[in-house]
């Protein structure tokens, strides 16, 4: 891993399925991937936390073997993901972000393709039982083309889970769901992983996924794996990371002018705390014994030009991971913005 | 539509005690995506227009030649030689089409990268991908049957005609398909592949209109060699009009299956590249 990567590992697994060690790789001439490392084992939901660009769709091409590494190792189960391209997909489940489905098909001939492609011993008792997994056994005769954005992704869930995987890769597999779709989603995903032992390796932005699903997590930003290990480990390593006494209080967005963040960000008064900064926004915390109007004429007076404050509701005040994740996602976002 | 998982936990033990099936060889494979391409075709709008689209080019083609024939401005093996022609190119371009949108399409449409993910070898995409070609070919083969008869069946060139169409015809039309495959994988968008396939098509067809002087010269002997359109429809013209055993016909024939191993060759390459993004 990157120096300075932050890391807590409790225990390990017994059966390790992936194994990406320091490994990059490049798109179209670009490096996307400098230094990604991650184990993922039997029975465990492992999340991979990153902002957007950040690498997470490229580490999984690497894991299921459309993309080589051009430095490092990848083994999935053992083998080689490219070079063993065939012994490693079969055992292999995989729900794209962007899983494109036949629209002239049913719901029950989808599954029937792929299930011939995977070799399956019963497509229709297994067709069946899969699209009763994912909520979907009263649409199975209806076109593909009817379905509405949670219906395609629980099709292509169900899709992922014919052949009998022993490892399911997802790329954003709550995407477009709502909030009782994803319930049901982190229900089936528990289910598969800690009774029947199937590994989960997700791609996720929403942290509250990660939080509520995954045994353990790795953060990755601008290709680079900055932080790995379980979930309790790494939230209290955020909390640990907490701003001092004054950055306990309200918390507000300020909008100032264009490029301005920077040049006001280093005239701060007392009981102001400056806890995060984008372009033209900056979040900063207010100490509760002051005045937040008071606050604002003193800003004002050291020359922020302040345009704009919202307050941030408190249930939003970050958790230990999502300020940890904030921490060391920042220079990405901050990179992106510029 | 949010209704409760109640097969989880049963589909749990039962996955629990299942031994993981055995994935499918390749040709196995192929075939469940030749299936779903000739599926595709016949039962989706796309195919069915394309479909309907080639029953009204070979309409009228049809009404033309046969006026033809009936005022005596064409005799029949001339006409039985034309339709031919004219469904060799037809079928080429529909073959073209249909490879550009199996891989260019699908990743248009974001149903590539599943079948990437498959346990199958690229081979066996790539057979099946063809196999669905050949059930267009075979589909247009089976609507030109009637239109050859209408046009042919007051002489004897018909057996011949079909005889040529069948054999001399499908490594052409395959060979087309092939390269709308191979610049499918290349582009990753099959209107790109479309575009340099029908770039290509043209330029290859263009030398068959050749007039008879300037076939006569050294460039039009030696496009007449090398050029698959030029030597089918040359060999179309010996059996048909000229009635030579189509036996004799091994040069052109040669000549249209080099092409044809060409672009499979090339095919074979691109689609084994296959990442799914671009490269």
């Amino acid at each position: 891993m990157a120096e300075g990567t932050v890391s807590a590992f409790l225990g390990g697994p017994q059966q390790i399925l992936v194994e990406l060690r320091s490994v990059e790789a490049w798109r179209s001439g670009i490096k996307i991937l400098g230094d990604v490392c991650l184990t993922v084992g039997a029975g465990e939901i492992y999340g991979l936390v990153g902002p957007n660009g950040a690498g997470k769709t490229t580490t999984l091409a690497v894991v299921v073997g459309l993309l080589a590494p051009s430095a490092g190792s990848a083994r999935v189960f053992g083998l080689d993901p490219v070079r063993q391209a065939e012994a490693v997909r079969a055992q292999v489940g995989v729900m794209p972000e962007r899983g494109g489905f036949y629209d002239w098909m049913t719901a029950s001939q989808y599954l029937r393709f792929f299930a011939g492609l995977y070799g399956s011993e019963c497509p229709p008792m297994e067709i069946s039982e899969r699209l009763a997994q994912v909520g979907l056994s009263s649409h199975r005769d209806l076109p593909i083309e009817t379905f509405s954005h949670g219906m395609r992704q629980r099709l292509g869930l169900a899709r992922a889970l014919i052949g009998n995987p022993e490892l399911l890769v997802l790329d954003e597999p709550t995407s477009g769901l709502d909030p009782r779709g994803r319930r049901e989603i982190h229900e089936l995903l528990l289910t598969l992983s800690h009774k029947c032992r199937i590994g989960v390796l997700m791609s996720t932005h929403i942290l509250d996924d990660a939080e509520r699903l995954c045994d353990r997590i790795g953060i990755i930003a601008s290709g680079v794996t900055v932080a790995e290990g379980a979930v309790p480990e790494l939230a209290n390593m955020g909390r640990d990371l907490e701003a001092p006494d004054q950055a306990r209080g309200d918390r507000y967005r300020l909008r100032l002018g264009d490029r301005e963040v920077e040049r006001a960000s280093q005239r701060l008064p007392t009981g102001v705390s400056l806890l995060h900064r984008e372009v033209d926004w900056c979040t900063v915390a207010v100490a509760a014994e002051y005045s937040p109007e008071v606050v604002w004429r003193e800003l004002m007076f050291l020359g922020w030009p302040i345009r704009e404050i919202q307050r941030l509701d408190t249930s939003s005040v970050k958790s230990g991971l999502e300020r940890l994740y904030l921490e060391l996602t920042k220079d990405t976002e901050q990179q992106q913005a510029a | 539509m949010d209704e409760k998982m109640p097969g989880a936990i049963s589909m749990v033990r039962r996955r629990c005690g299942r031994s993981v099936p055995y994935p499918p060889r390749g040709l196995t494979g192929a075939l469940t995506i030749a299936s779903k391409e000739g599926s595709e075709l016949l039962m989706n709008q796309r195919g069915l227009l394309w479909l309907l689209v080639t029953c009204l080019v070979l309409s009228a083609f049809a009404l033309l030649l046969v006026s033809d024939t009936e005022l005596g401005l064409l005799d029949n093996a001339q006409v039985v030689y034309d339709m031919v022609g004219l469904v060799i190119s037809l079928g080429a371009l529909l073959t073209l089409v249909v490879g550009a949108d199996a891989i260019g399409g699908e990743q248009d449409r974001g149903s590539l990268v599943p079948l990437l993910l498959a346990p199958l070898p690229r081979s066996a995409l790539l057979l099946g991908k063809l196999g669905g070609q050949l059930v267009a070919w075979t589909a247009m083969l089976i609507i030109a049957l009637p239109y050859l008869w209408a046009v042919g069946s007051t002489g004897q060139n018909l057996a011949a005609g079909i005889a040529c169409l069948i054999l001399l015809g499908t490594p052409i039309v395959l060979m087309f398909g092939c390269l709308g495959l191979a610049l499918g994988a290349k582009f990753l968008s099959a209107r790109s592949a479309l575009t340099v396939g029908l770039v290509v098509l043209i330029l290859a067809a263009s030398p068959a209109m050749l007039g008879p002087g300037l076939r006569q010269t050294a460039i039009g002997v030696a496009v007449d060699w090398v050029n698959p359109f030029s030597a089918i429809l040359n060999a179309v013209d010996a059996v048909v009009i000229d009635s030579e055993p189509a036996l004799t016909q091994t040069t052109p024939f040669a000549v249209a299956f080099a092409w044809l191993l060409l672009a499979l060759w090339y095919a074979r390459r691109t689609v084994s590249r296959l990442t799914g993004s671009p490269q």
